[in-house]
């Protein structure tokens, strides 16, 4: 007993207790799973982002040249001059990301089996692809497909040179907001390009529901524009015009919330007083427009002009205020308000980046701004100029050729619309319900369709019937995990890669994106394993893709801008927003290797904006009454050719589904390619997801009505599904429209990304626009119940 | 009586293994306990600062251009004058085979390394003054590394700095001992 008080009392006096229990605080430091930064020299990366179409410059903070730890943005670049999103703030969560494909995988199960996928080498990858694709050639190269991202760089040029070196017609994009501008481009200027907006300009900005602030195409840019407009000394007034209050609509002077859908019916309301009052840019379109008064086709015949439309009783203010829900004053002070400003600019989107809108609502707002005089020379919409970059063109084998005369398989479905487009809905739904061919072989590149296209049943349908899906993701995502193959492409940050322009800018815009580290794991750039299918193939696929690396194929691209000595580097701080069309940008580099030299270190190319043209049209003016339209007309009504509303009815009958959903995308969420990071979900407020359970939006009449209250769990049954959730009761909403953010409801993935809310996707219904035949979405008819 | 007797031998022998458990546990507690927790390292290979004392602790022991400290050497340091063997000392053929031929970086272990959760930079120590002794062992006649003394529980050395000394300097010297300081 003496002898343990002893030693108890010589411990104490001892370092050993008091060691130990720091220790044991220290040892918790310790840990393994515990992130611990490695340490060493810092250097900073730059480089240009790819995670979205934006185009922002970042730079890579790195230790010893190989751990990246933080992305930033960069401030030299004029796009957005040093800031960045949540998405690309957290970037680095994908390249270290646990659901990463490690190397290529092959599946020996049933599809989606994850446990299904054998692991074999990139050698074993490639030739069993390129058999596959000599055996199908033999047959008929047509019937190979592929659906690429909607990004715009020489990827997609790459894809293309393929598919017509090799011979099919079946390539498709994912949809994105910008496809309905093509289409409206194309059909009032004849041009293949879309609408530019002089945001930075604008002395007074109305926004038919473009989600400016909510992570439209080029969030950095617009979000550069609004601190311009707030910093001046007269601010510039935004009015936002849509059913839902966004975020976009909570920074606007005056929110204006109408009835879903209802924007184009409120710009036609808007332009029926302008031309009755006689209050728009008459000589403008006097002199520039075509179909405003009314005219007379090649063959003789009088058709209605867009005034005689527009100033007809469908669009008095009281008319509008029916179909929008606003105040008949409302809709004439808005008018006089547009009228009266010198320099206001009409802007309109989906509020969804990755979804198309209706052509002809397009059309209406081309023609508001036509009205406004905002489509002269100099004015504040354009068209988004093109990067002069080496032009590809493949060449032909017999088999290419002979194959060239299939149709591609989205048309049978959209033969009737007058000005068809890539239509990857009528191709899904061609190839699930007895196509013309079959699709043998169906490639996926920096895309997931089996999640987030919407209604992406079609997807899920359309793969069942195709015998080879092939995926190039480096994710384990829902599409990777149907694949039968997974050729894992590197991530953003570990490859080379381009941007050409930015959507919506009207400044010509060109960068490279560097890796800003060697690739981790045991993956291959896309671009070089197309080149390596293709120099297996042989023949004219291999003469028409000979670069022998992704980085040498964009030395080509860029040897176009320097033969055509057009544009310059930025490589001091310059107001990009402030070059005039036709002002002359004087080249700053020496040729081809030098440009590359100054665009691989993160400095971007730039070129004066271009002004619409419209010598490509038949009348060669700004087509108002579109009479390319007329070519496969099914009606003989006038108005087809003419901008209108034109809503598609959501499919269902109003008594049996009395709401409305409609989809909406929040900056928070990333709704493409790319899942959230974990870093994004921590941004999503609990009225949107809490836990694992998604929020629905619900207006406080629709919930009193349905006996609903806030954090409800409600069970919501759409014409395309039904799902369960909560209620969120917001005045945001409008009443009898239900509203879900896109984004969520990840099944692949891991515990931090998967299963969190639900996929608005398998909620949502798809029209084809008549027009184009491309897939639009904007409200689905619903139920909603308390369970 | 014989009661008495054993009871007063009895508290002897109390005292005495009082004493003895005492002295003991003191003598674990300070001599077999240090030499049980810590771990004796011996580094990759013997580096002589001695050999090396034509340089002051600056030329190799770096600041970057940004300010922040490069610590121990790289190999391209080492590589300058050791290309080729400088001698025929066993340090200096694993220098020149094992690492300089394969262009690979000595892992070295650290005697004064900070958790992570201290930021500690050298510049404004270097800056005010602080002469590198004041922290560190003196090395100008060194020419053998001593053992690595690592902590087996907490894997650190048994010479890095603990907090008291960091804020008895700062107290001496009337800088802020607030927690943000050091622990951003």
């Amino acid at each position: 007993m003496q002898f343990a008080a002893g030693a108890v009392g010589g411990t104490l006096l001892t370092p050993l207790p008091w060691k130990l229990a720091d220790d044991s605080a220290v040892w918790s430091q310790n840990w393994s799973w515990r992130p611990s930064p490695e340490r060493g020299e810092i250097t900073k990366v730059p480089s240009v982002c790819t995670l979205c179409a934006g185009g922002c410059g970042i730079q890579a903070r790195l230790v010893n040249g190989n751990r990246a730890i933080l992305i930033e943005g960069n401030p030299a670049n004029p796009v957005n001059e040093g800031s960045v999103c949540a998405l690309a703030a957290s970037a680095l969560q994908f390249l270290y990301a646990p659901y990463r494909v490690t190397q290529p995988l092959k599946q020996t199960k049933k599809r989606g089996d994850k446990t299904g996928f054998q692991a074999i080498s990139w050698e074993q990858a490639q030739t069993e692809l390129s058999k596959k694709l000599e055996e199908i050639r033999g047959e008929g190269p047509h019937t190979v497909a592929c659906i690429t991202s909607s990004r715009r760089s020489s990827m997609d040029d790459l894809w293309a040179q393929f598919f017509n070196a090799y011979g099919s017609p079946n390539l498709f994009k994912m949809p994105s907001e910008c496809d309905a501008s093509k289409s409206a481009a194309q059909l009032t200027t004849g041009n293949s390009s879309t609408f530019a907006f002089d945001l930075e300009n604008a002395g007074y900005v109305l926004s038919f529901g473009a989600n400016l602030l909510d992570g439209c195409a080029a969030p950095s840019r617009a979000s550069g524009a609004l601190r311009r407009w707030k910093k001046d000394r007269y601010p510039v007034k935004i009015v936002q015009v849509e059913s839902r209050a966004s975020i976009t609509a909570s920074k606007a002077d005056v929110f204006l919330p109408i009835n879903p859908g209802t924007e184009a019916a409120l710009a036609m309301g808007i332009a029926h007083l302008m031309v009755n009052g006689a209050n728009y840019d008459a000589y403008f379109v006097k002199n520039n427009v075509f179909g405003f008064e009314d005219w007379t086709d090649s063959n003789g015949k009088k058709h209605q002009g867009f005034k005689s439309l527009v100033s007809s009783s469908a669009y008095t203010p009281e008319q509008v205020a029916k179909i929008t829900g606003l105040e008949p004053a409302k809709v004439r002070e808005l008018a006089k308000e547009f009228a009266s400003q010198p320099k206001a600019l009409a802007v309109w989107g989906t509020g969804r980046a990755d979804v198309s809108n209706n052509t002809y609502h397009e059309l209406v707002f081309v023609a508001l701004n036509a009205l406004k005089g905002n489509l002269k020379p100099g004015g504040l919409i354009g068209l988004a100029p093109k990067a002069p970059l080496s032009e590809l063109s493949a060449q032909k084998d017999i088999l290419s050729e002979n194959s060239s005369q299939q149709p591609r398989l989205d048309l049978a479905k959209s033969q009737n619309c007058p000005c068809p487009q890539n239509g990857l809905y009528g191709f899904l739904d061609a190839v699930s319900s007895g196509p013309k061919y079959p699709i043998k072989l169906l490639m996926v590149h920096e895309a997931n369709p089996a999640h987030c296209l919407p209604e992406n049943k079609l997807f899920a349908a359309a793969a069942e019937k195709v015998p080879t899906l092939v995926s190039f993701s480096s994710f384990m995502d829902e599409t990777a995990l149907q694949s039968d193959y997974i050729l894992p492409d590197h991530m953003a940050l570990e490859r080379f890669d381009d941007v050409i322009g930015i959507p919506g800018a009207p400044y010509g815009y060109y960068a490279v994106s560097a890796p800003i580290i060697k690739p981790l794991l045991d993956t291959k750039h896309t671009g070089e394993v197309l080149m390596k299918v293709a120099s297996t193939l042989g023949g004219t696929v291999a003469s028409s893709i000979p670069w022998k690396s992704y980085e040498d194929f964009l030395k080509f691209r860029v040897e176009g801008i320097a033969k055509a000595k057009a544009g310059a580097v930025i490589d001091k701080p310059i107001e990009i927003s402030s070059i005039k069309a036709g002002d002359p940008v004087t080249s700053n580099y020496s040729d081809a290797a030098d440009l590359f030299k100054k665009l691989k270190a993160g400095l971007c190319w730039h070129d004066a904006p271009s002004a619409v043209t419209f010598d490509k049209t038949t009348s060669g003016k700004l087509e108002l009454a579109c009479q390319s339209i007329g070519k496969n007309a099914q009606s003989s009504d006038d108005v087809i050719y003419l901008p209108h509303f034109a809503p598609l009815k959501p499919s269902g009958s109003e008594s049996e589904w009395p709401l409305l959903l409609v989809s909406y995308s929040s900056p928070r969420v990333s709704c493409g390619y790319l899942a959230n990071t974990p870093f994004m979900n921590k941004l999503i407020p609990d009225s949107m997801l809490a836990g694992d359970e998604l929020f629905i939006d619900l207006n406080p009449q629709t919930a009193a009505s349905l006996g609903i209250a806030q954090g409800d769990q409600v069970k919501i049954k759409t014409t395309q599904g039904e799902a369960g959730a909560k209620a969120n009761i917001t005045p945001a909403a409008r009443p009898g429209v239900l509203y879900i953010p896109r984004g969520m409801g990840h099944k692949a993935y891991d515990e931090y990304i998967g299963n969190k809310g639900v996929n608005a996707c398998q909620l949502m219904e798809v029209q084809l626009d008549p027009v184009s035949g491309m897939g639009t979405v904007w409200a689905t008819r619903a139920q909603l119940r308390r369970v | 009586m014989n009661e008495e007797k054993t009871s007063a031998s009895g508290k002897v022998v109390g005292v005495l293994l009082f004493v003895l458990g005492f002295a003991g546990a003191l003598v674990l507690g300070y001599l077999v306990f240090p030499n049980l927790l810590y771990s004796q390292k011996l580094q990759p290979l013997n580096f002589s600062h001695a050999a090396h004392r034509d340089n002051d602790c600056d030329s190799c022991h770096k600041f970057r251009p940004d300010g922040t400290y490069a610590g121990i050497p790289k190999i391209s340091n080492c590589k300058e004058c050791h290309e080729s063997a400088q001698g025929n000392t066993e340090a200096e053929r694993i220098l020149v085979e094992e690492y300089v031929a394969k262009d690979r970086e000595v892992p070295w272990m650290v005697y004064a390394r900070q958790p992570d959760n201290v930021f500690f930079s050298h510049a404004p120590h270097k800056g005010k003054g602080v002469e590198c002794v004041t922290c560190h062992r003196d090395v100008t006649k060194e020419e053998k590394l001593p053992p690595m003394r690592e902590d087996r529980i907490t894997g650190y050395s048994m010479t890095t700095m603990e907090m008291t000394e960091c804020e008895k300097c700062h107290s001496a010297k009337g800088v802020s001992n607030n927690c943000e300081v050091c622990h951003k």
